[in-house]
Order: C-alpha cells, then sequence, then structure tokens
C-alpha cells in the first residue's frame, strides 16, 4: 500500500502524519489519533455524523482524503472550545437536543459554523443550514431550537456587554462574552 | 406495590426536568461506542455476504496465501457454534434454523457467508474480496403474491409452503354486525418494508482471555444479558465463562435487540484466537442485514350503525418475515401484535382476524418501534375515516363516539387486550383544538377550485401496550416469556450511591431517570447517583431494553432496591440516633429524626468502617431487588395525532403544515426525555409515512441501500411540533408510569394518510400505501380521476 506524508494541524497542533493513500480525514482522526468523537454513520457523505472543521469549514471527514489536507488546520469536537462552543453546548443541553449522542458531534461543529457566522437566521434557515445532518432520534426540533437560541446569545453576548454589562478590568467591550 | 408513603414532591425525583447527566460526555464528543473501543492487539473483521437472493453455494475459496486463522467459513464454524433457532408455541409455527456463516444455500442479499481478518478493516476488505463464493442463483420469492403462489420457489426447502405462521380468532358475531350494518367499507392497505436505522450501526468485538478463562463480548446490543445466555447455549459453554458488555450506543429502536449470527461467529472464533477481534457494520450492511421492518398488507372490512357506532371489523393481515425468524422474537412479532391492535381504542365487541407471516428472500424482519403497531393503526385508522366520510361525519367525531370511556375502565378489548386507564376522547377533543381544526376547515373550505394545491385535516389514534409481563409473550408465542426486571443498589463509604440494572440504555437517559428514581427516594442530587447499565458482570439478570418497558420495570426494580435499602438506612440510623424508625425521613442527602439527623456520608463510613458501633444490624449496605408487575397485560399508553398537508397536484408532493399531539403516557418522570422520546417517535413515523422505503427488485435485489436511496426525514421534513399531555397513572405500575418509548412513531401514517386523503376527497383518491411519495400520490389522484369509479363498498 502506498504511503504519504501528510502535514497538518489538529487542535491547534502541528502534525506530521505517514499513512496510506486511501486513508480518508475521518480514519485519520480516529485511527491514527485516536480522535474518536467524529463519528462514522454512512461513510457515504450524507448523514454528517462526521463533520468536523477544515479551515474553518464544516466539512465531511469521511469523503475527505486525508492526503488532501496538506498544511490544513483541522478541528474536531473534541478540540471545540470558547465561547461559542460552550453556549452551543449548554443550548444542547437545556433543550433536549441529543438523545444518543451519535449525531451530536456533526451536529455541533455544523451547528457552531452558524452560531459563530453571528447573522440573525430563521427557523427555516437554519433548518436548511443543518438539513444535511442526519438525526435519528431526536426528531430535530431541540436541535433547532438549540442552535436558534446559540445564535441569538452569541449576537446578543456581542452586543450586549458593551452598552449594559459595565466591566472595571478594562477587557475590550466588543467580543466579551460570558 | 405502590408508591406508599407520602413523600412530598422531591426536587431531583419523579417528574423533574433535570438535565440529562449523558450529556457532558456526549458533547465532548467522549463517548465510547463499539468502534471506539481501544484494546490491544486488536484485529479488524470484514464478512463476505452473499450478493444473491437466493441461491445455491457451490464453492467458497479462500486465497492460498492467507495467513492461518485469518479466513473462516461455515466449514470451519461448524464445529464451533449452533445456528440459531427461533422456535414458538404458536401451533403450526415453522422453525428455519438461522445459520452463522451461510452454508449450503443462501436466502438474502446480505447473508454471512465467510469472515476476513486483518489489522485494519481497510485490509481485512482487501482480504474478504479475495474470497470467493460460487453461487447458483435460485428464482427469488420477493413479495407476497410470488411468495403464496401454488409454484413459488420455497425459500425453505423442507416446508410445505412459505408460511411462518399462521394464526386467526373470531369474537362476537360479525356475520350479525355485517347485516345490522348502515355502511360497510372494505379497503386494502399497505405499509412496505423499512429500515431501522440507528446512526449506529451494530458492532461486536470479542476476545478470549485465556488466563481467566472469559470470552468478553462487547456489542451494540439491546439485550446484553439475552446475548451472554445464547452465546453460551450456542457455543456450548456455561454461561458464568461469557461477559457482554453494551458501552455507549447509538440508538437501536428495536434492530439491536436480536441475537444475530455476526455475535456468534465473532464468539466462536475468539474462541480460537489469542487477540480480540472487532466488526463494524457499514451502511451498506446496515441497510441489507440488519434486521428490517413493517411490510404489511392488510384486507379490512369494516361495519357501522348510520350513527357512527363501529359494529365489527374483519381483517386478514399479511406480513413478510423476510427469510428467517430471529430470536427471540420469531417472523410472527409483528402479525399478532398487529392483529392484537386491529380494534384500536375502540368499543367494537365483534372482530374476525386471520394473519399469515410469510418467507421470502429478503433480510430478515426484527422489531422496530412500534413492532406492528403502525401497520394496524394506519388500517383501522384509515378505516374509521373511510366510515366517516360513507356516514357524513367528521372522523374525529367517529372516533369519540367509539372510544373506550374513561368509566369504562379497565376495558378488555375484543382482541383481549386489558387497557387500563386514561381518557382516549380527550385525547381527540384536545388534538382538534391543538391544530385549529376549524381554522384549518375554513381555510381548506377557502381553497379555489383551480388551485394546484389541497389541504387535508387528518387523525390517528392509537393504544400502546407497554412493559408487559410474561402473560403477554406467552399469548404470542415467545419460547421465552419475558416480564422481571432487576436492580442492585449500593452505598459507598462516602455515602455516594451505585445503581446497577441489566437494561441497556441508548438515547433514552435512563442514567438520568433511574438517577430519579433513587433521588426520589433519597433526596440527593441526581449526581450523586452512578447508574451502571449493559455490562453482565455488573449488573443483575435482565431481559433487556424493549417493548418500551425500561423505565417501568427498570425503574420499578430501582424504586424497589431504594426503598429496601431505604429501610435498611433508617434502621441504622435509628441505632445511632438512638430514635425509632418511623420518626426518621430522608431529606436532603441525611436521615432526618425528631431531635437529630445524620447525613448519609457519616452513616455510611460509621457502617461500613466501624459496624460494631451499629450493634444488631446485618452486615451490607446495599439491596438488590427483582420487579415483576403485579398485573402482567401491560400499562397502556395512548395519543391522538393530528396532521394538516399541502398536497401538491402537479407534483403529488405532500408537505406537513401543522402536528400535533395529545398523548398519555401516566405518571412522567423526566418531561425533557419523555418529549424527546415523542418528537423522536414523530419524526421516525413521518419517514414511515412520506419517505422510507426498502425497495427489492423481483430478483431480490435491494434497490435503497443507502442514505443517497433510503431516504430519512432531515430538519426540513419535521415541523416543530404542538404537543399536548394528558396524565393518568397507570394503576399497575409503580408511580403510575406508562412506558412512552414507541407511542410517537406509530400514528403518522395513519393521521398524514388520513390528512391526504382528506385533500383528494373531491377526486375520490386514497392513501392507502406507505410511503405516499410523490408518484404514489400522483399515480392514486389519476387513477382515480381516469376511474371515477367507485372503490370496493356496499351502502346498504
Ligand atoms: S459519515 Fe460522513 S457523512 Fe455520514
Ligand atoms: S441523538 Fe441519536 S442520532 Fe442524534
Amino acid at each position: 500500500m502506498n504511503e504519504v506524508t501528510v502535514h497538518l494541524t489538529v487542535q491547534h497542533q502541528p502534525r506530521t502524519m505517514i499513512i496510506p493513500a486511501r486513508t480518508t480525514l475521518a480514519d485519520l482522526l480516529r485511527d491514527h489519533l485516536g480522535l474518536t468523537g467524529t463519528h462514522l454513520g454512512c461513510e457515504q457523505g450524507v448523514c454528517g455524523a462526521c463533520t468536523v472543521l477544515l479551515d474553518d469549514l464544516p466539512v465531511r471527514a469521511c469523503l475527505t482524503l486525508a492526503a488532501a489536507c496538506e498544511g490544513a488546520e483541522v478541528i474536531t469536537v473534541e478540540g471545540l472550545e470558547g465561547p461559542d462552543a460552550e453556549r452551543l453546548r449548554a443550548c444542547f443541553a437545556e433543550q433536549g437536543a441529543l438523545q444518543c449522542g451519535f449525531c451530536t458531534p456533526g451536529m455541533l461543529l455544523a451547528g457552531y459554523y452558524l452560531v459563530r457566522g453571528r447573522q440573525p437566521l430563521s427557523r427555516e434557515e437554519v433548518c436548511q443550514a443543518m438539513s444535511g445532518n442526519i438525526c435519528r432520534c431526536t426528531g430535530y426540533n431541540a436541535i433547532v431550537r438549540a442552535i436558534e437560541a446559540a445564535i441569538s446569545q452569541g449576537i446578543e453576548a456581542e452586543t450586549a456587554p458593551a452598552q449594559t454589562v459595565p466591566r472595571s478590568s478594562g477587557a475590550p467591550a466588543a467580543g466579551t462574552e460570558e | 406495590m405502590t408508591t406508599g408513603d407520602s413523600t412530598p414532591a422531591r426536587r431531583y425525583g419523579i417528574g423533574a426536568r433535570t438535565p440529562r447527566r449523558e450529556d457532558a460526555r456526549h458533547l465532548a464528543g467522549r463517548g465510547s461506542f463499539v468502534s471506539d473501543v481501544k484494546l490491544s492487539g486488536l484485529r479488524e473483521v470484514a464478512f463476505v455476504r452473499s450478493v444473491v437472493a437466493h441461491g445455491r453455494i457451490t464453492a467458497v475459496s479462500v486465497p492460498d496465501d492467507a495467513e492461518p486463522g485469518s479466513v473462516w467459513t461455515a466449514a470451519d464454524l461448524a464445529q464451533l457454534a449452533e445456528p440459531l433457532t427461533a422456535t414458538s408455541t404458536l401451533a403450526g409455527f415453522r422453525a428455519a434454523p438461522l445459520p452463522n456463516l451461510a452454508a449450503d444455500k443462501v436466502r438474502y442479499v446480505g447473508e454471512p457467508i465467510a469472515v476476513a481478518i486483518a489489522g485494519t478493516r481497510a485490509e481485512a476488505e482487501d482480504l474478504a474480496a479475495r474470497i470467493t463464493v460460487d453461487i447458483t442463483p435460485l428464482p427469488a420469492v420477493v413479495g407476497f403474491s410470488d411468495a403464496l403462489a401454488h409454484n413459488a420457489p420455497k425459500v425453505h426447502n423442507d416446508w410445505p409452503d412459505n408460511i411462518f405462521a399462521t394464526t386467526s380468532g373470531d369474537v362476537g358475531d360479525v356475520d350479525a354486525a355485517a347485516r345490522e350494518a348502515a355502511v360497510s367499507v372494505t379497503r386494502e392497505y399497505t405499509m412496505n418494508r423499512q429500515a431501522v436505522v440507528p446512526l449506529e450501526g451494530r458492532g461486536v468485538i470479542a476476545h478470549y482471555d485465556r488466563s481467566a478463562d472469559r470470552l468478553s463480548v462487547w456489542s451494540s446490543t439491546q439485550t446484553p444479558h439475552m446475548i451472554r445466555e445464547m452465546i453460551a447455549i450456542l457455543l456450548g459453554i456455561e454461561a458464568r465463562r461469557v461477559r457482554v458488555i453494551a458501552p455507549d450506543m447509538g440508538g437501536a429502536f428495536g434492530s439491536k435487540c436480536s441475537l444475530y449470527p455476526e455475535e456468534v461467529a465473532l464468539a466462536a472464533i475468539a474462541m480460537k484466537l489469542d487477540h480480540p477481534i472487532r466488526w463494524v457494520e457499514d451502511r451498506w450492511e446496515g441497510m441489507v442485514a440488519s434486521t428490517q421492518a413493517r411490510d404489511h398488507h392488510y384486507l379490512v372490512t369494516a361495519h357501522a350503525a348510520a350513527d357512527g357506532t363501529l359494529l365489527g371489523v374483519e381483517a386478514d393481515i399479511l406480513v413478510n418475515g423476510g427469510a428467517y425468524s430471529v430470536y427471540p422474537w420469531t417472523a410472527t412479532m409483528d402479525a399478532t401484535m398487529a392483529a392484537a391492535m386491529i380494534p384500536g381504542p375502540y368499543r367494537v365487541r365483534n372482530y374476525r382476524f386471520r394473519t399469515r407471516s410469510v418467507a421470502a428472500n429478503k433480510a430478515p424482519s426484527g422489531p422496530y418501534r412500534g413492532v406492528g403497531r403502525p401497520g394496524a393503526c394506519f388500517a383501522i385508522e384509515r378505516t374509521i375515516d373511510e366510515l366517516a366520510h360513507e356516514l357524513g361525519l367528521e372522523p374525529y367525531e367517529m372516533r369519540l363516539k367509539n372510544m373506550v370511556r374513561p368509566d369504562e375502565m379497565p376495558y378488555t378489548s375484543v382482541a383481549g387486550k386489558v387497557y387500563d386507564s386514561g381518557d382516549y376522547p380527550e385525547a381527540v377533543r384536545q388534538a382538534a383544538v391543538l391544530i385549529g381544526h376549524d381554522t384549518w376547515r375554513k381555510r381548506q373550505r377557502g381553497v379555489p377550485t383551480d388551485s394546484r394545491h389541497r389541504i387535508g385535516i387528518g387523525y390517528g389514534s392509537c393504544t400502546e401496550q407497554t412493559a408487559h409481563g410474561c402473560v403477554e409473550w406467552a399469548t404470542r408465542g415467545l419460547a421465552i416469556t419475558i416480564g422481571t426486571e432487576g436492580a442492585r443498589l449500593e452505598m459507598d463509604a462516602t455515602g455516594g450511591f451505585t445503581l446497577s440494572v441489566g437494561i441497556k440504555s441508548h438515547g433514552q437517559g435512563s442514567e438520568t431517570t433511574l438517577a430519579q428514581v433513587v433521588s426520589e427516594v433519597f433526596d440527593v442530587e441526581p449526581e450523586h447517583v452512578t447508574v451502571i447499565h449493559g455490562d453482565t458482570a455488573l449488573t443483575p439478570r435482565s431481559e433487556g431494553t424493549f417493548a418500551s418497558r425500561s423505565m417501568v420495570m427498570a425503574g420499578g426494580a430501582s424504586y424497589g432496591a431504594a426503598r429496601q435499602l431505604a429501610q435498611k438506612v433508617k434502621r441504622i440510623a435509628s441505632v445511632l440516633l438512638d430514635e425509632p424508625v418511623e420518626d426518621l425521613r430522608l431529606r436532603d442527602h441525611a436521615v432526618v429524626g425528631r431531635a437529630g439527623s445524620l447525613g448519609y456520608r457519616e452513616l455510611a463510613k460509621e457502617f461500613l468502617f466501624t459496624p460494631d458501633h451499629v450493634p444488631g444490624i446485618e452486615g451490607g449496605l446495599e439491596a438488590t431487588y427483582y420487579y415483576r408487575p403485579a398485573v402482567e397485560t401491560g400499562a397502556f399508553s395512548y395519543a391522538t395525532h393530528a396532521a394538516v398537508v399541502d398536497v401538491d397536484l402537479d407534483t403529488g408532493g405532500v408537505t406537513l403544515l401543522d402536528y400535533a399531539v395529545v398523548e398519555d403516557c401516566g405518571t412522567v418522570v423526566n418531561p425533557l426525555i419523555v418529549e424527546g422520546q415523542i418528537v423522536g417517535g414523530v419524526a421516525q413515523g413521518i419517514g414511515s409515512a412520506l419517505l422510507e422505503e426498502l425497495v427489492y427488485g423481483d430478483d431480490g435485489q435491494p434497490k435503497s441501500s443507502s442514505f443517497l436511496d433510503y431516504l430519512l426525514p432531515g430538519t426540513t421534513e419535521i415541523p416543530e411540533l404542538k404537543i399536548g399531555h394528558l396524565r393518568t397513572a397507570s394503576p399497575n405500575t409503580v408511580f403510575g408510569m406508562k412506558g412512552t418509548g414507541e407511542s410517537g412513531a406509530i400514528m403518522p401514517p395513519a393521521a398524514i394518510g388520513n390528512a391526504v386523503t382528506d385533500a383528494l376527497r373531491e377526486f375520490g383518491a386514497q392513501a392507502n400505501e406507505t410511503p405516499m411519495t410523490p408518484q404514489r400520490v400522483w399515480t392514486a389522484l389519476r387513477d382515480a380521476q381516469d376511474a371515477m369509479a367507485p372503490i370496493a363498498e356496499t351502502v346498504s
């Protein structure tokens, strides 16, 4: 089996991987780096469970050849951090947006991309944007509500603190988030 | 057992909307599913499977250079494991041994033939591709007419025909009802075959540890204890040597509660190897070789009086069970359930039925959320609407008129089911209000006749038997009569709780709800209770999670164990506080008396570290309780669903405009989780109604074996549901709980089928087959317009 060398950054850490050329990004993450939070629900590019951020864009790791990721930055659910990620997680738990948890990593990554966008979205727009992620357990209502809530909280957090939460520490107003 | 003492409502107990304890690990990507398990020396398995639906195996050739122990065929496995044979006590039932690996004949595409083992899955697939299988094809049996034809090829050569079993019944006097009736209608209904599709497929790891003489099997299974016992029996070893672990599971919905050949094959092979082996089902395998579901056909005749009173029902039911009976359910499970559920929530007293469970060259059928009920509900509820239409009644009025009333509870249905409690008509009334019935009727009437769209309103009602005991399973012919659950609760030396249960939570949130049961008794936050499930070495014997039984059965067992332990804790406190047991209460992590109080932590430390300080109390700070319901006929949940659809007359496309559910699952343990079960169930039911169909060609080739051609509902297909709740405690269960895992999935085909038919009334087209794809709806519309002839019905 042909091997290739790939340099990429995973959760902000540079990695050099020598892997069989046919290895997918999902298999690289799961089998070579032990990052099993990226789930495989179909390996056909349909269910979205394998969604990761590749250079800040949500992609299907099952259809992405690892060898094509030379120089790329990858973030998986294990490395998804920061206020947007945390508010999204909190909204998921509060709304009941997960049951078995198998679709959840993909939902979080795809949802995070929307939350970070700071664009108010209608329910229909959220549904459209999330239509490539399949959940067999929840029936989606709670997932859609959780993402809607996290989007508005993200927008509020960006605009509100400057006016309503005075801080003595002198922390920059914009982008200060709870 | 009842809730007994007058415990005030606990903060985290029954009814609390506590957040799920499972969430943190899944939200962090730290769940551990079978495919995530890390074991040293683990090698991966790929199966060679039949690509022919029906045929004779003439040769299986293994590559000469395959390493010893890397390829296994039926010949290798023959001495290691018996084939699985599901039996039934139903008269005339025909058993068919289910081979672990096919030996002489293959009976469906996807049937396992050989095992290839290598360092990675990709390499195992490379090896599998080099194993050649020669098969002489035989004509395949696919649909009902093929299977029942006089000269049909036989799926099992030693059977006289292709029928697993026939059942029938005749209660009351249907013929007299027919003579009395003002209206009789006859309709045919089809609910096509579906895949179950948990997002995580099946997966198995097997490892024989020579030093411990223990075979460990990890499996994504709803029934770890049952799997353990059957693996031991089929391998001819004592079950003490087998441990089954079900780690985190990505859903199951019934598809992971039968024993599978892959589990037996891996276990048998692992006994001969010195390293663990793992097989993870890929999506193609999931679509062709996991148990499938539905595939029902109904011929229903119903008779009603002019005032809408339902007088009698006749049903001829066919279920395509696929090639084999799965253990322990057998291929007759759907048919017997469907026959019992055709009378629905109605007071009908005359009922005649026949069921035939048919064998065909498709993957074996197994349980799927609702088991038989979605089809039966579709058939009877569509028929109720047809009667209502003939009589000029609003369909919901027809339901109100005929439903069992609360003052008639408990009510024994014409099929012998004992409906325990509830207000069925109230669910209909509230569903009509919730959906805005009158407003939609107005809007419907306002649609101009030249519009290319129509609006329709439809209802579906059903009762759902849950958490039934031995009696029920025995009447359905099961060789094992299920009906007991165990739980063990320990308080440790730091005052923490560990609850061990043999059921397997796989998305239902039982780690949360069972902890709430302990909270209810001990008044501690659920995070102080560890719930262990899914490991036969750590949990009391159990039957598993299926049939909407876990909350009632394992909840009942957990409550029993908690009450026993609470008694002991109070006795210990009574000694230490020097107060009578009757004066002691459990409050906020402590035993509280009139004079003093003692925290669980101090109490446990005192009792376990220095038992001599607590004279007269026997050792051990734990209790085990086995729950068996006193009334074994089950606790019946019920619901009415209402759907509003838009039908596009040019494309046949159906869009859901609104959807409402009014349900009653008795006492609710956690509203967040119950709502999740309802919405998730409805989404699957919408899939059944509109999207999902496993299509088989005439040659038995599965044609929808990927997510590209098997359509699952997505975010854009499921509207935000309106949900109303009724709460009638079951008299038969602890706390009055009723199961609710399946209910949501049962009614959508009925409600949506009625709505689509309502939309198309003026054209005379009916939605009598699921899924109601654009093509089916469009064809029904065209045929109705072409014919403009009445469908088989008699008006006397
Ligand atoms: S696993 Fe990649 S889209 Fe389903
Ligand atoms: S929570 Fe199970 S698939 Fe989404």
